[in-house]
């Protein structure tokens, strides 16, 4: 079929010496007769996308300033370090742990997850693009299994990548850096399963609450103030009443759990006279409390994504 | 073999009926299925997709069974929804190939299939422009292209030419009839403008409050109407129409002329009135019927008889 009508070229065009320069041929409508690749490229295809969204790439320069700012936040303060231990040498020893680097990390996760979540589930609804995403054989637990891989993978950028450079920056400004890795082979798992654990717990929760709105603006002030709140509620009755299972209230905390099991993996000591010192839990009771809240919030998120409406 | 087969389908949503046990059969070609708003046509559009449970009954979608096999049922489909559901910040060659590989191509081929077909549906230097800043009548080629990009078996077109100009509904219709004509895709368009099925489809499901009032070829579906004559009859006036009902015919102003319902003996009896009344009888032409005519007499019929 020829293709006439406005800014449609009717034939090829001629160079100055008179030949074809080239043609552009309409074939017309014409059957896909490639391969088709089902279900694994449609959540790969979710995923990349989700990536692309959550960091901003092909978007405008506003939409890469929260994602970048903050992995900047991350990096900065590592390289630095790293920068003055190859600066000053064996003159200054060892200036952050890994356990008060998780601290800054985790800090850095809440605010990311905050607002990648809501750019990963919120515009989809806004839009009503779900309209045409479900037309597709896409079923719900893999849309959602999709947009949480998405935020995951990121966020375990940004716990990991910023450890392993203090890693590598500590083992490489030692005097040996297979003596230093040597006497610090723990610390990688513990790396690992701190920043996996952190990475899990922040990004779930961030979800569950971003698949309530379609709203952005709402979902990142309701999930800055739900973690907010839960520490200051917390540390009030914990502090103020005096009932015999006060202990457990400091659970209740949603940002002190990740950081009190960050300390108990790399065995940090408790601040004395804190709520968590008072309480006495260990490590695993923070593992699981973590679980728990974690667990409650996927189940809301799973009920929610099988209600959306297409 | 029919490659939509509905069986008694029911859906309720809260206190409102929207199906009331549909038996419907789409055959191949383009079928138009046609009723006022709130007729079911989305309803049912959403229930062959299995985006929607239904209350009762059963259908099936080139084959496949849509209760038990909805994903199989998609993978064949194209659909094109009603309303706004594109992102406003991506261009629209990234996203119709994006939802190519939301079909199930990869990645390289869903970005040559998705040039190939903005190109067809007529989206140029547009593809590369932000959705958000389209106009409605690109936004429906956009939305067409996502429909065709995965090359589906079968279109489910819902109102494809809402909210378009003139002259972006005559290409839109022309676009469809491509489709179907090039492709050999199967065309179901929902839509509440008779004339555009006319225009492109071969066959007709009409429906309203629920219910299925006919369904088949055009020209067998209009042809339930009765025929008439198309007629200039003095000066077309009220004292013209007056004096043809007194002669029991049914008579209607369309346009410059009068519509005239009646079989055999019905042109005698015109020239018998403009005879007795001196007027100049200027056109007497037989019309066949058309479908608004048999659409609103038949949404007549069951509007009384409810």
């Amino acid at each position: 079929m020829s293709r006439s009508g406005p800014g449609h070229m009717e034939g090829p065009p001629v160079s100055e010496g008179g030949a074809p320069a080239g043609a552009i041929y309409d074939r017309g409508y014409r059957h896909y007769q490639g391969v088709r690749e089902g279900r694994s490229r449609m959540i790969k295809a979710l995923v990349q996308a989700g990536v692309r969204r959550t960091l901003g790439l092909r978007r405008s320069w506003k939409a890469k300033v929260a994602p970048w700012g903050l992995l900047l936040i991350a990096l900065a303060p590592v390289v630095a370090f790293v920068g003055i231990r190859v600066a000053a040498g064996d003159a200054v020893d060892q200036l952050i742990g890994y356990a008060q680097y998780l601290r800054i990390v985790s800090l850095v996760l809440l605010l990311f997850a905050a607002t990648a979540a809501p750019e990963l589930l919120c515009p989809d609804r806004q839009s009503n693009v779900l309209a045409l995403y479900f037309t597709r054989p896409l079923s719900r637990p893999d849309y959602l299994l999709s947009k949480a891989a998405a935020l995951l993978l990121v966020m375990a950028l940004i716990a990991v990548v910023p450890m392993a450079v203090l890693l590598a920056g500590n083992a490489l400004t030692a005097d040996s850096a297979m003596s230093y890795l040597g006497d610090h082979l723990g610390d990688l798992p513990r790396i690992l399963l701190a920043g996996g654990v952190l990475t899990v717990y922040y990004s779930v929760i961030s979800l569950a609450i971003a698949s309530l709105t379609e709203r952005r603006s709402i979902a990142v002030a309701v999930q800055l103030g739900v973690f907010l709140a839960s520490g200051t509620v917390a540390g009030i009755v914990f502090f103020a009443a005096r009932f015999a299972g006060r202990r457990w209230v400091s659970l209740l905390a949603l940002q002190q759990l990740p950081d009190r099991f960050v300390d108990w993996v790399f065995g940090e000591p408790v601040q004395p006279g804190s709520m968590a010192a008072e309480a006495g839990f260990t490590g695993p009771v923070y593992l699981v409390a973590m679980g728990v809240v974690g667990a409650l919030a996927f189940g809301l998120l799973a009920w929610r994504i099988s209600r959306l409406r297409a | 073999m029919a490659v939509v087969e509905v069986q008694d389908l029911s859906k309720r949503y809260g206190s409102v009926q929207a199906l009331r046990s549909v038996d419907v059969a789409v055959e191949r070609g383009c079928t138009g299925l046609v009723g006022s708003n709130g007729a079911g046509k989305s309803t049912l559009l959403k229930l062959l997709l299995g985006l929607i449970v239904p209350d009762r009954g059963r259908a099936t979608v080139l084959g496949h069974d849509v209760a038990s096999d909805p994903l199989g049922v998609r993978s064949g489909v194209g659909y094109l929804p009603e309303g706004p559901c594109l992102p406003g910040d991506v261009s629209a060659a990234d996203f119709v190939a994006f939802m190519g590989q939301l079909g199930g191509l990869p990645p390289r081929a869903a970005r040559e299939r998705a040039s190939e077909v903005c190109y067809q549906v007529g989206l140029d230097e547009e593809r590369y422009r932000a959705l958000g800043g389209l106009s409605t009548g690109m936004l429906q080629r956009v939305k067409l292209a996502v429909a065709l990009v995965h090359d589906p078996r079968l279109l489910l077109l819902d109102e494809p030419t809402d909210g378009m100009d003139p002259q972006g509904r005559e290409d839109m219709l022309d676009l469809i009839d491509r489709a179907r004509t090039e492709l050999g895709v199967d065309v179901l368009v929902s839509t509440h403008l008779l004339g555009d099925v006319e225009r492109i489809c071969d066959r007709v499901v009409m429906v309203h409050a629920g219910r299925v009032l006919v369904q088949g070829p055009i020209a067998a579906v209009a042809g339930t109407a009765d025929g008439g004559f198309a007629v200039q009859l003095g000066d077309n006036g009220d004292a013209e129409i007056d004096c043809l009902a007194l002669a029991g015919l049914q008579v209607r102003h369309a346009g410059d002329e009068l519509h005239v319902q009646g079989g055999a003996g019905t042109a005698d009896r015109i020239r018998d009135v403009a005879a007795d009344r001196g007027w100049a009888l200027r056109r007497l032409s037989p019309r066949a019927p058309s479908l608004e005519e048999t659409f609103l007499r038949l949404q007549a019929e069951v509007s009384g008889s409810t």
